[in-house]
C-alpha cells in the first residue's frame, strides 16, 4: 500500500480535530442547555405557583365574600330553621312548603354561585336540599364529611363516592349556627384544567397515592401517582413515563395535594434544536476553514519538497554532476534539509574521486613495476597510453572516452605479470610454448581487472589489444568491427612503441620506418584509421614530449622532419 | 319585665285554685361537646355596638307537659323588642291568646315574619319607634324572624296552661298553683333540646328539681 499524500493526511487531520472538537463542544452545549432548561422550567414552575396562589387564594376569598352575601337570605334561613326545629315531615302540608322553600332559596344562590353543586346542609352536614350541575351526587340525606381539622371553610369532602373542594359558609342566626351553606366542586380533570389554566402547566390532584383528576395522560399520571403523595411536598424533577419532569407542589386541601407540572424534556429538545442549527454554522464555517488552511499548509510543504524531488532526479539522470541543489527557500527546516544533502554528495563524490585515485594510483604502479621488469620494455607503458589518447583525440572521441583509452592503454599488459621473466627477457626467437606462454597475458590481464568494479570498462582494451582486423590475433581471433575501436587503438600504438623501441636482440627502428611497416599492415595487422590518426597526432607527440624520455628522443624532431 | 309578668299570672293561679303545691329548682347550662361548626366566614353586618346577650339560662323554658286546666286561661302580654339587630329576648314563653308586640327599638326598619305551622304570618316592614302586635291563638312553637335582618331570630312558646317559667339570669325557677298530683316537667332549649322529669307535686309544698343541660358556646 502506498503512503498518503500529506495534503490527504492533512486534511484527515484537520477535519478530525475540527469534528472532534465540535462534538465535546455539542456535548457540554448540550448538558448545559438542558440543566439551564431544567432549572428555567423549574423557576417557571415556581413562579406559576405563586400566581397560581395568589389568584386561587383572592378566588376563594372572593368566591367566600360572594357566598356569605347570598348566604344573608332570611327566607332560607327561616325555612331551614323551621324545618329542622320542627323535625319537619316533608310529607304534611307545612313540611312539603317550608322545604319547597329551602329548595327554591338554594336554587337561586346554586344559579348564581360558581360551583358544580350547592346544598343547604344542618349543622351536622347533612345534606336538606341540593342545587347544581352535580346536584344529584348529593342527595337529601347524605353527609358532606367535615376535615379532620375542624374549622376550614376551605375543604375537600367526600360525598358518595366522589371527592370534592367543597367551600362551606355558615348560616347563622343569632349567634347560633344553624346549618351550612357547601359549594361544591369536583376534584376531577374538568378542574384540573381549569387550574392548570391558571398554572401555566399540567396540574394534577392526588390523595393517598390516587391521582383524582389531572391534565397528564395515563401512563404519566400513574407514574407520578407511584411517586407517593409524600415526595410531592417540595420542588423537584422526577423521571415520569420516560420523561424528565419538574414537579412544583401548588397547594394541599386536606389530604389533597396540588401539584403543577412541566416536560423539562419538551423545552430542552426545543432549545437544543434551536442551539444546534446555530452550531451546525459554525460547524460548517469551521470546517471550511480548517479544509482552507490545511490545504494551504499542505501546499507549502509539499511544493518545496516537489521541487527538491524534481532537481534531485534531475540530478540522478544527469549521472554524477558535481552540482548541488537550489535552495528553496521555502522555510528553514528545508533548506537546512538541502544543506546537508548537498554536502554529503559533496562529500561522496570526493570520496570516490580519492578511492579512484588510489585505485589508479595502485594499478599505475603496478604496471610501472611490471615495465620495469624488463629495461628493455621501461616506460612501455606510459608511451602506449599517451599514444594512444593523442590518437583518441585525433579521433574526436569524447573526453570520457579518452580517460579510457588512456587508463586502458597504460594497463594492457598488466596480464604479462603472470609470464616468466626468463621467457619474457629472452633474447632471441621464441620457442612456440614460450610463444604461447606470451600469448596468455591478454586474458589474465583481463581476469585481473575484473576483480576492480570501477575498472570494467577498461576490460576490452586489456583483453583485445592483440586481435588483428584480418581475425590472426589472439586470444580470440576476432575480425575487423567485431574488435573494440579502443582496443584497435592501443594495438597499434603498442606495436608503434615497440617498433621504434629497442630490444634485447635488436634495436629500435625509427618512427619513419615504423610508420611504413604500420602501414603495410594496415586491413591485416592494424586498422586503418588508427594507423592514420597516429600518423597525424606524431607532430604533437613530438613537440609535447619530455625531455626525460630517451624513447621520444631517439626519434626526434630532426630525425623525423628529416625522414 | 317579662318576669314580673311571669310572677303575676303564677300568683293569679295560686288565689284560684287552693290545693295546689310549688315546684323550685335551678337548670344548669353545661358548655356542650358537640359537635358543632362555630367557623364563620364573614363578620356580621350590624352597624351599632352589640348589646351584651342575655344569660343563656333566659332562653330556657320550664314547663308542665300534660295537665290539663278547666278554668278559663288569662291573656298575658309578652314583648319582644327588636334593638341592636336582635330580638330582645330571644325567648318568650306566653298563654294561648296573649298578645306579643314587636317593638322597633333600631334607628333603621325592621320586618318581622314567621313560617311556623303554628303562627304564619309577616307583620311588613315598619320603621324606628312603632310597635306592631300579634296575638298567639294557637299553642305551639313559633319562630319569628326579620325579613330585613337573616341573623335575627326569635323564639315564641305559645302554651294552653299557666304553669311555666323562664329561669332568672342565675338559672332558678319557681311555678306555683301547681295542681297536687305526678307531673312532667320539661325544661327545653331552642337549640339543646329537653329534659323531662316526673315530679309530685304535693299541696302547700315546695318540691325541688334540678336540670342539667349542654348548651353551646355562643359563636364569637
Amino acid at each position: 500500500m502506498r503512503a498518503p499524500r500529506f495534503v490527504t493526511r492533512a486534511l484527515v487531520t484537520s477535519f478530525l480535530t475540527v469534528a472532534l472538537v465540535l462534538g465535546a463542544v455539542f456535548g457540554v452545549l448540550s448538558l448545559q442547555v438542558r440543566e439551564q432548561v431544567r432549572r428555567s422550567v423549574a423557576d417557571n414552575l415556581a413562579a406559576g405557583q405563586q400566581v397560581f396562589t395568589r389568584l386561587e387564594a383572592r378566588r376563594q376569598s372572593d368566591m367566600r365574600a360572594a357566598v356569605a352575601t347570598l348566604a344573608e337570605n332570611p327566607t332560607l334561613k327561616a325555612a331551614l330553621d323551621v324545618w329542622l326545629t320542627e323535625r319537619g315531615n316533608p310529607s304534611d302540608r307545612t313540611g312539603r312548603e317550608v322545604l319547597a322553600t329551602v329548595q327554591r332559596e338554594a336554587d337561586k344562590i346554586a344559579a348564581r354561585a360558581a360551583a358544580d353543586v350547592l346544598a343547604v346542609a344542618d349543622s351536622h352536614g347533612r345534606i336538606v336540599a341540593s342545587s347544581g350541575r352535580l346536584s344529584a351526587a348529593w342527595p337529601r340525606g347524605a353527609t358532606i364529611g367535615r376535615a379532620a381539622s375542624g374549622d376550614l371553610p376551605d375543604r375537600a369532602a367526600t360525598v358518595g363516592s366522589g371527592r370534592y373542594h367543597v367551600v362551606s359558609v355558615p348560616l347563622q342566626l343569632a349567634e347560633a349556627v344553624i346549618g351550612s351553606l357547601e359549594l361544591g366542586t369536583a376534584l376531577d380533570s374538568g378542574y384540573a384544567r381549569e387550574l392548570a389554566d391558571l398554572s401555566r402547566g399540567h396540574v394534577a390532584m392526588l390523595s393517598n397515592g390516587t391521582v383524582l383528576g389531572t391534565t397528564l395522560n395515563a401512563t404519566t399520571a400513574r407514574d407520578l401517582a407511584a411517586l407517593g403523595d409524600g415526595a410531592l411536598g417540595d420542588p423537584r424533577i422526577a423521571t415520569l413515563d420516560g420523561e424528565s419532569w419538574a414537579i412544583q407542589p401548588l397547594s394541599r386541601l386536606g389530604d389533597v395535594t396540588f401539584v403543577a407540572l412541566a416536560s423539562v424534556d419538551d423545552a430542552a429538545v426545543n432549545q437544543t434544536a434551536a442551539a444546534l442549527r446555530s452550531l451546525a454554522w459554525v460547524a460548517l464555517g469551521a470546517m471550511l476553514l480548517a479544509g482552507l488552511g490545511s490545504v494551504w499548509l499542505a501546499r507549502t510543504l509539499t511544493r518545496p519538497i516537489d521541487d527538491l524531488s524534481q532537481s534531485l532526479s534531475k540530478m540522478i539522470s544527469a549521472g554524477p554532476a558535481h552540482q548541488s541543489l537550489p535552495l528553496s527557500g521555502s522555510s528553514r527546516e528545508l533548506d537546512q534539509l538541502t544543506f546537508t544533502f548537498n554536502a554529503l554528495m559533496a562529500s561522496l563524490v570526493s570520496a570516490e574521486d580519492e578511492t579512484e585515485a588510489t585505485y589508479l594510483g595502485a594499478v599505475r604502479a603496478l604496471a610501472a613495476a611490471l615495465d620495469a621488469r624488463d629495461p628493455y620494455t621501461a616506460g612501455h607503458s606510459e608511451r602506449v597510453s599517451r599514444f594512444s589518447v593523442a590518437m583518441g583525440e585525433e579521433l574526436t572521441l569524447d573526453a570520457e572516452s579518452i580517460e579510457t583509452l588512456r587508463l586502458g592503454a597504460l594497463l594492457h599488459d598488466i596480464g604479462k605479470i603472470g609470464v616468466p621473466d626468463e621467457v619474457l627477457r629472452k633474447p632471441g626467437v621464441l620457442s612456440p610454448a614460450e610463444f604461447e606462454a606470451i600469448k596468455t597475458h591478454p586474458t589474465a590481464g583481463a581476469r585481473i581487472l575484473r576483480s576492480i568494479a570501477f575498472l570494467a570498462p577498461h576490460i576490452p582494451i586489456v583483453e583485445l589489444h592483440h586481435e588483428r582486423p584480418d581475425g590472426l590475433g589472439y586470444p580470440y581471433g576476432l575480425r575487423g568491427d567485431d574488435i573494440p575501436l579502443f582496443a584497435r587503438i592501443v594495438h597499434v600504438a603498442d606495436a608503434f612503441d615497440a617498433m621504434t623501441s629497442a630490444r634485447a636482440y635488436r634495436s629500435g627502428r625509427i618512427p619513419v620506418e615504423a610508420i611504413a611497416e604500420l602501414r603495410r599492415g594496415i586491413g591485416t595487422d592494424f586498422d586503418g584509421p588508427s594507423v592514420d590518426a597516429l600518423i597525424a597526432a606524431l607532430p604533437k607527440l613530438v613537440t609535447a614530449s619530455e625531455p626525460f624520455d630517451p624513447v621520444v628522443f631517439q626519434w626526434a624532431p630532426h630525425r623525423a622532419r628529416s625522414a | 319585665m317579662i318576669a314580673r309578668v311571669l310572677l303575676t299570672a303564677g300568683l293569679a293561679f295560686a288565689q284560684v285554685v287552693p290545693s295546689t303545691g310549688r315546684v323550685v329548682g335551678t337548670v344548669t347550662l353545661t358548655i356542650s361537646t358537640s359537635g358543632k361548626s362555630t367557623a364563620r366566614a364573614y363578620d356580621s353586618r350590624s352597624v351599632a355596638p352589640r348589646a351584651k346577650p342575655l344569660p343563656e339560662s333566659r332562653n330556657v323554658v320550664i314547663f308542665f307537659d300534660g295537665i290539663k286546666l278547666s278554668a278559663d286561661l288569662a291573656h298575658a302580654r309578652a314583648t319582644l323588642a327588636q334593638k341592636d339587630e336582635q330580638f330582645v329576648p330571644h325567648l318568650v314563653a306566653i298563654t294561648r291568646g296573649s298578645a306579643v308586640s314587636f317593638p322597633n327599638d333600631d334607628p333603621f326598619f325592621h320586618n318581622v315574619f314567621s313560617l311556623s305551622r303554628g303562627a304564619s304570618f309577616n307583620l311588613g316592614r315598619y320603621p324606628s319607634g312603632v310597635t306592631r302586635t300579634r296575638v298567639f291563638s294557637q299553642p305551639g312553637l313559633v319562630k319569628v324572624y326579620c325579613e330585613l335582618h337573616s341573623h335575627m331570630s326569635a323564639v315564641i312558646r305559645v302554651f294552653d296552661h299557666p304553669w311555666f317559667t323562664i329561669p332568672d339570669d342565675r338559672g332558678s325557677f319557681a311555678i306555683d298553683g301547681v295542681p297536687a298530683g305526678e307531673h312532667t316537667l320539661v325544661a327545653w332549649h331552642e337549640r339543646i333540646g329537653e329534659r323531662r322529669d316526673r315530679v309530685t307535686i304535693r299541696p302547700g309544698q315546695a318540691t325541688e328539681v334540678r336540670f342539667t343541660l349542654p348548651v353551646l358556646e355562643p359563636a364569637k
